[in-house]
C-alpha cells in the first residue's frame, strides 16, 4: 500500500518538477516533498509501523525516490540558474564605442616635453639644472657677462628695463653667473628658462621665447671638447649623427665666440631653401668662457676654463613640429595645445 | 656693411679668390657673411651714345631719339627725360640689360633706353638722362665696371672697428688668401697748423686732426667715385662729400667737411655741450643738446655733433671755395649715448661706438689729399697739419706659450710656427723663443678688441680652422649631478594634471592695468615695464588668474567644456631690491553647462591629489570670485591658494571653476612618508547618525563637531549624503570605532553611540 502511495507521489512529484516555470515554484515543490516535514518525511515516520522485512524494501525504494527527485530538482535548478545568467548577460548587452565618461588627458605643452627631453639628456651627461629669476639685476644680465653699459652689444638685445631699476632678463646667461657662484669648479650645469626682448610680435619673433643655457667649467676645456660635445649632444637630440661646424661669433661673455651651425637635415648640406642654399643651418651660440665671466664667478681663469652655449627651445620646438606661428605657443588656444 | 669686391682687391696683391668664394670664406674665418650679390653686371652692355635727333611726340612728353650707339649702330629710342636734346653724350641700355626690351611706345618703336644715373646704379640722381661731358659713341662708361658685393651682418662686425671699412676687411682677405695687403701711404707735407684746435676733455676726444683747402671747386664726382659709393650703399652728393664718405668706407675713419669761409674765428674747440644748447644739423634738424653730448664749436657754437652729424650751416654747398677737413676720435660710449639719446644714428656714429683706432686720422688725412687733388682740379692744402692728439693708455704686449693655446684649441700638434705665421698675417708683432710669445698688438685691434691672451686664441683658431680641429670627448669626472627637488617636483606635477584632463598653457609674464584693475591687484604691487613697444606689457603679472581668465574666455569660443592648467611665477615687487618669484599653478576647470559644482567639486579632489591633507574653508569672495563659490585651500593650518568659481560677470558664457596654488608653500608643507604604522588585527563596528541641519550649514564644521564627541575610539568619520525633505536639511555620516588592542564589545558601541547622540543634542 505504502509502496503504490510513494511511487505515486514521486510520479506525480517528477511531473511538477517538469512542469515548474520557475526557481520559486522548484523550491515550493522541494520544501514540501522533501522538506524537513515534507511528504516523503511523512512517509518515512509512516514506515515505524511496517515490518522489518517490509521497512527494507520501502526504505529502499524511499532513498531511491528522494535521490530521483534531488536530481530532478537539481537539473532543474541548474537549468533555470543558466537561463537566467544567460538572459542577464543578454541583457547586459553595452555599447563600448560609446564614449567614456570623465576627462580624457591632457597634453604638456610642447615646450614643456622638449625641455624635459632635453634636460634628461644633460642629466644622464652628468649636468645639473638650475633655474634663475625672470627678472634680473643689470649687472647679472650684462656687466657679469662682459657687457659694460654703453657697449654695443646691449643692441643686440632689445631690453625690457622696469620700474625698480632692473629688467626682465634677455637671455639666460646670467645663471652662469649664479651657477658658478653656487657650484663652484668644476661644474657642469643648464639653466633653461624664460627670456625676453623688446620686439614686435609677428609670426616669426615674439617678446618672450625660452632658452636653455649650458656651461661646464673643468681644467684644460678646449674648443675641441666643445666641438665633441655639441656633436655628441645635437645627435641625441635630432635622433640622428648631425654634422656640426663652428665659425667665428661676436658675443662678449665668449672668447673665442663661435656660431654653431649643423648640416642641413633637409638636404643633408646639397641646399635647400630651408638652409638658403648654403647647406647650413645657423643653430646656437657657444664659445670658451671669457676669463673676465669666470672671475666674476669667483673661478681662476689660470686653473680652470670652460666652454658655453645657448640652445634655443622655441627654435627647436618650431623645428620639430614644423610650427609656422611662434604666436601659437603664448596663445592659450587649446585647439593648437591639445595636439601635443 | 657692404664691401666691394673690386675695392678689396685694390687693397691685396694679387688676390686670386673668386669673387663666388670669397662671403664664404669671411663667414667661416672673420664675420658673418649675409649675402653676395653680382653688381653691375649691365657696365659691360651699356655704351656712351650721342644723340643725333630728337623729336617730340605730339600730346606726351616723349621724344623720339636717334642715337649712335657706336657699338651697336645707331638705334630709334623712345625717351621721356626733360633734359634729352639732340647732341648731348648719355648712356645707351641695349634691349636684354636691365630689364630693357624692345618696344612700342605710344605707337612708336622704341629699340633700347637711354637711362638715368640711377637706372645705371650710379647714384640716386634721377631728375633725367645721364650726361657726360666727354667721350666716344660705343665706348664702356669710365670707371664703370661689373662687380661682387659682400654684405656682412653688423652684429658680428661689434667688436672690430677696424672691419668697419675696405681696407681693414682687405686685410683679413689677404691674410685668408696668403696674399700680402698693399699699404696706404700716409704722408703730409710739413707746414703751420691752418687751424687752431683746442680739446677740452681728451678722454672724450682723443684726438682731433684737419687740413684745410681753398681754390675747391664744388660738383658731381667722377662716375667711378659715384658708382663705387653706391654700390656700397652710400648717396653720391657731391666731390668733397663723396671723398669723406669714401675714406669711411675705405679706412673705418668717418671725416667731415666743414665750408672754410663759414667757420668763425680761427680755432675749433671740441667740449661738451652746454645745457639745452641747440645744434642746426645738416639734416634739416635741430638738436637740443646737454652736458652728455660733445660738440665742435667754433667762436660763434656748435658747429656738429661730435662723432655723430655735421653742422647745417656750415655743410658744403655750390659756392663753397674753402674747406675744413676734419678726421677726428672720438670715445665710443659717449658717442653711443649722444646717439642713442638723440635717435640718430649715423655711418659716423656706428663707427665710432665700436672704440675707432686714433692713428688712423692723419692716415685718412693724407689719403684724402691725394683724392681730392684728383676729384677737385686745382685744390691747395693752406699751410700743413693741425693735430691735437692725446694717445690711449699703449696695450701691454700679451705673453702666452705655445702648450696654453694647444690647449685651449685642443690641438696638441701645434706649431709655434703655425702660430706666428697666423699672427703675424694679422699684423701683430710676434717674438717667440721655445714656445714663448711676446705679442704686440696693431693700434687698430687695441682699442677694444684685444687685449688678453684669449683674445688670440681666437685669431689663431679662425685662422686655422675650427674644422681643423679634431673633436675630442672632455675628460669630466664622473659625478652624480646635484638635482634641485623642484625640477622633479614639478614635472611630477604636471604629469599629474596631464593624467587628470588637463592641458598645459603658457601665458605672457605680462599684464595690462586694465586686466590688473579688472581683478582688484594692487597696482603698488606691480613692477612697470618703463620701455614698452607694445600694449598689454605695461605690468608684470602679480597674479596668473588675469591671463588665465583671457585663456578661458577665448577657448569658450571653441569648446563646449575643457580644462588647462598654467605653471608660472607670480612677480611682486619689492622696491628697488629683486621682485619675489613665486610659481603658482592655475588649474581651470569649465563647462558652458550645468550648474558648475562638478567642476569646484573636480577641482577640490585635484587639490587634495595636490596637496594631501589639504582642507577647503570658505572664505570671503573676492571681486572676482562668485559671492557663495569661494574658499581658501589650508594645508597644516597654512593658505596655499584659493579654490572658486569665476564671477558671472567675468565669464559670460559658462561655469569656470579654479584652483590657484601657491607652490613654494605646497612644496614646503608636504610631508613624507614617516614610520610604516602596524595594521589592525582587531575588527571594526559601525553605525550610522543622521544629523538635522540648518539650511546653509557647512559638511565640514558638522564633520568637525562629530570628531570632537566622537572620543578615541571613533577611526573614521565618513560622510554619507546630504538629504533635503519637507521636514529640513539632514546629513549622515557614518562612524567606524575600534582598538588596536581588542575587540570592542556591544556595550562599549553603543556608549560610544549614545554619546554621540547626545553630544549632537539628537
Ligand atoms: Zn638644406
Amino acid at each position: 500500500m505504502i509502496e503504490t502511495q510513494l511511487s505515486e507521489l514521486a510520479a506525480a512529484t517528477a511531473a511538477r518538477i517538469a512542469a515548474a516555470a520557475t526557481a520559486e515554484e522548484l523550491e515550493v515543490i522541494r520544501v514540501e516533498v522533501l522538506g524537513r516535514k515534507g511528504r516523503l518525511a511523512e512517509v518515512s515516520k509512516d514506515m515505524g509501523k511496517l515490518s522489518p522485512e517490509q521497512r527494507g524494501a520501502v526504505g529502499k525504494q524511499l532513498n531511491a525516490a528522494k535521490q530521483t527527485l534531488e536530481a530532478a530538482l537539481t537539473a532543474r535548478k541548474t537549468a533555470f540558474d543558466e537561463a537566467a545568467l544567460r538572459a542577464r548577460l543578454d541583457r547586459e548587452w553595452l555599447d563600448l564605442t560609446a564614449p567614456a565618461a570623465g576627462p580624457g588627458l591632457g597634453s604638456l605643452h610642447p615646450l614643456t616635453q622638449i625641455q624635459a627631453e632635453i634636460e634628461d639628456l644633460f642629466v644622464s651627461l652628468g649636468f645639473t639644472v638650475l633655474d634663475g629669476p625672470e627678472v634680473e639685476t643689470e649687472f647679472n644680465n650684462f656687466d657679469a657677462l662682459n657687457i659694460p653699459p654703453d657697449h654695443p652689444a646691449r643692441d643686440m638685445q632689445d631690453t625690457f628695463w622696469l620700474s625698480n631699476g632692473h629688467l626682465l632678463r634677455t637671455h639666460t646667461s646670467p645663471v652662469q653667473v649664479r651657477g658658478m657662484k653656487k657650484l663652484g669648479p668644476p661644474l657642469r650645469m643648464i639653466a633653461p628658462g624664460r627670456v625676453f626682448r623688446n620686439e614686435e610680435v609677428d609670426a616669426s619673433h615674439e617678446h618672450t621665447f625660452y632658452q636653455l643655457e649650458g656651461m661646464m667649467v673643468d681644467k684644460d676645456v678646449s674648443v675641441a671638447h666643445l666641438i665633441y660635445f655639441m656633436k655628441t649632444l645635437l645627435s641625441a637630440i635630432f635622433k640622428r649623427d648631425v654634422t656640426v661646424r663652428l665659425r667665428p661669433g661676436y658675443f662678449p661673455f665668449v672668447e673665442p665666440g663661435f656660431e654653431l651651425d649643423i648640416q642641413c637635415l633637409i638636404c643633408q648640406g646639397a641646399g635647400c631653401p630651408v638652409c638658403k642654399q648654403s647647406g647650413w643651418v645657423e643653430l646656437l651660440p657657444c664659445g670658451l668662457v671669457h676669463p673676465n665671466v669666470l672671475r666674476l664667478g669667483g673661478i681662476d681663469p689660470e686653473e680652470y676654463s670652460g666652454f658655453a652655449f645657448g640652445l634655443g627651445l622655441t627654435r627647436l620646438v618650431m623645428m620639430r613640429y614644423a610650427i609656422d606661428d611662434i604666436r601659437q605657443l603664448q596663445g592659450g588656444d587649446l585647439r593648437f595645445l591639445t595636439q601635443f | 656693411m657692404k664691401f666691394s669686391y673690386n675695392w678689396l682687391a685694390e687693397h691685396i696683391d694679387g688676390l686670386t679668390v673668386p669673387p663666388a668664394e670669397i662671403g664664404k670664406l669671411i663667414t667661416m674665418k672673420t664675420a658673418e657673411c649675409e649675402g653676395v650679390e653680382a653688381h653691375g653686371a649691365h657696365f659691360e652692355h651699356v655704351v656712351v651714345a650721342r644723340v643725333l635727333t630728337a623729336e617730340p611726340i605730339p600730346g606726351t612728353h616723349l621724344s623720339v631719339t636717334s642715337v649712335d650707339t657706336g657699338r651697336y649702330g645707331v638705334k630709334q629710342v623712345v625717351c621721356g627725360a626733360p633734359n634729352c636734346r639732340a647732341g648731348m653724350l648719355t648712356a645707351y641700355v641695349p634691349p636684354g640689360q636691365l630689364g630693357v626690351t624692345t618696344a612700342k611706345l605710344r605707337g612708336v618703336d622704341s629699340d633700347g633706353m637711354l637711362a638715368s644715373a640711377k637706372e645705371l646704379g650710379i647714384s640716386a640722381e634721377d631728375e633725367g638722362i645721364i650726361e657726360f661731358a666727354a667721350g666716344e659713341p660705343g665706348a664702356a662708361m669710365a670707371g664703370c665696371t661689373a662687380d661682387t658685393i659682400v654684405e656682412i651682418d653688423n652684429k658680428s662686425l661689434t667688436h672690430r672697428p677696424d672691419l668697419w671699412g675696405h681696407h681693414g676687411m682687405a686685410r683679413e682677405v689677404a691674410a685668408i688668401a696668403g696674399r700680402p695687403l698693399k699699404p696706404i701711404a700716409a704722408e703730409l707735407p710739413a707746414g703751420a697748423p691752418a687751424v687752431e684746435i683746442e680739446i677740452r676733455d681728451a678722454k672724450l676726444c682723443p684726438r682731433f686732426s684737419a687740413l684745410r683747402f681753398e681754390n675747391v671747386t664744388v660738383q658731381p664726382s667722377p662716375l667711378w667715385l659715384q658708382q663705387r659709393l653706391e654700390s656700397v650703399g652710400l648717396n653720391p652728393i657731391n666731390n668733397i662729400v663723396d671723398v669723406t664718405n669714401y675714406l669711411m668706407a675705405e679706412l673705418a675713419q668717418p671725416m667731415h667737411a666743414y665750408d672754410a669761409a663759414k667757420l668763425q674765428g680761427g680755432r675749433i674747440i671740441v667740449r661738451v655741450a652746454e645745457e639745452g644748447e641747440l645744434c642746426p644739423a645738416l639734416n634739416g634738424q635741430t638738436y637740443t643738446l646737454d652736458a652728455g653730448n660733445l660738440v665742435i664749436a667754433d667762436a660763434g657754437g656748435p658747429v656738429g655733433i661730435a662723432g655723430v652729424i655735421g653742422g647745417g650751416p656750415s655743410a658744403i654747398g655750390e659756392g663753397t671755395t674753402t674747406i675744413l677737413l676734419e678726421a677726428a676720435n672720438f670715445h665710443a660710449a659717449s658717442i653711443r649715448r649722444t646717439s642713442t639719446k638723440l635717435k640718430l644714428r649715423t655711418d659716423a656714429s656706428m663707427r665710432f661706438e665700436k672704440s675707432q683706432d686714433p692713428e688712423n686720422t692723419v692716415r685718412a688725412l693724407a689719403r684724402a689729399k691725394w683724392l681730392l687733388e684728383q676729384v677737385s682740379p686745382g685744390i691747395r692744402l693752406v699751410g700743413g697739419l693741425a693735430d691735437d692728439y692725446h694717445p690711449l693708455p699703449a696695450v701691454a704686449p700679451i705673453e702666452f706659450d705655445l702648450v696654453w693655446m694647444r690647449r685651449k684649441l685642443g690641438k696638441p700638434d701645434l706649431t709655434a710656427a703655425e702660430v706666428t705665421a697666423i699672427l703675424r698675417s694679422l699684423a701683430f708683432g710676434v717674438a717667440e723663443t721655445e714656445g714663448r710669445f711676446t705679442v704686440t698688438v696693431p693700434s687698430w685691434r687695441a682699442t677694444k678688441d684685444v687685449s688678453l691672451k684669449d683674445d688670440l686664441v681666437e685669431e689663431v683658431g679662425r685662422m686655422i680652422g675650427y674644422g681643423n680641429l679634431t673633436p675630442a670627448p672632455p675628460l669630466v669626472p664622473s659625478v652624480v649631478p646635484p638635482l634641485p627637488p623642484e625640477r622633479s617636483y614639478l614635472r611630477g606635477l604636471r604629469q599629474l594634471l596631464t593624467a587628470q584632463g588637463y592641458t598645459e598653457v603658457y601665458n605672457y609674464s605680462f599684464v595690462n592695468e586694465a586686466q590688473a584693475a579688472e581683478l582688484g591687484l594692487p597696482l603698488e604691487d606691480h613692477v612697470r615695464v618703463v620701455n614698452p613697444i607694445a600694449q598689454g606689457q605695461e605690468l608684470l603679472r602679480t597674479s596668473l588668474l588675469p591671463n588665465i581668465k583671457r585663456n578661458i574666455n577665448d577657448n569658450a569660443r571653441e569648446f563646449e567644456s575643457f580644462r588647462c592648467f598654467e605653471i608660472g611665477k607670480e612677480i611682486h615687487a619689492r622696491g628697488r631690491e629683486l621682485p619675489e618669484e613665486i610659481p603658482h599653478l592655475a588649474a581651470v576647470s569649465f563647462d558652458k553647462h550645468g550648474d558648475g559644482a562638478a567642476n569646484l567639486f573636480e577641482l577640490k579632489r585635484l587639490a587634495g591629489t595636490i596637496a594631501p591633507g589639504c582642507t577647503v574653508e570658505p572664505a570671503e569672495a573676492r571681486g572676482y570670485e562668485h559671492p557663495n563659490r569661494a574658499a581658501i585651500v589650508i594645508l597644516r593650518n597654512e593658505a596655499i591658494g584659493r579654490l572658486f568659481e569665476f564671477h558671472p560677470a567675468m565669464v559670460e558664457t559658462g561655469r569656470a571653476a579654479v584652483l590657484d596654488l601657491d607652490l613654494t608653500k605646497v612644496q614646503a608643507l608636504r610631508t613624507a612618508a614617516g614610520k610604516y604604522k602596524p595594521l589592525r588585527r582587531f575588527p571594526t563596528s559601525a553605525f550610522d547618525v543622521t544629523v538635522p541641519v540648518a539650511e546653509r550649514e557647512l559638511a565640514g564644521n558638522v564633520l568637525a563637531r562629530l570628531r570632537e564627541g566622537a572620543g578615541e575610539l571613533a577611526l573614521d568619520i565618513r560622510y554619507l549624503y546630504d538629504y533635503k525633505g519637507d521636514s529640513g536639511r539632514s546629513m549622515s555620516f557614518r562612524i567606524t570605532l575600534g582598538a588596536a588592542d581588542r575587540t570592542l564589545t556591544g556595550e562599549e558601541v553603543t556608549a560610544v553611540r549614545s554619546q554621540v547622540m547626545s553630544w549632537m543634542g539628537l
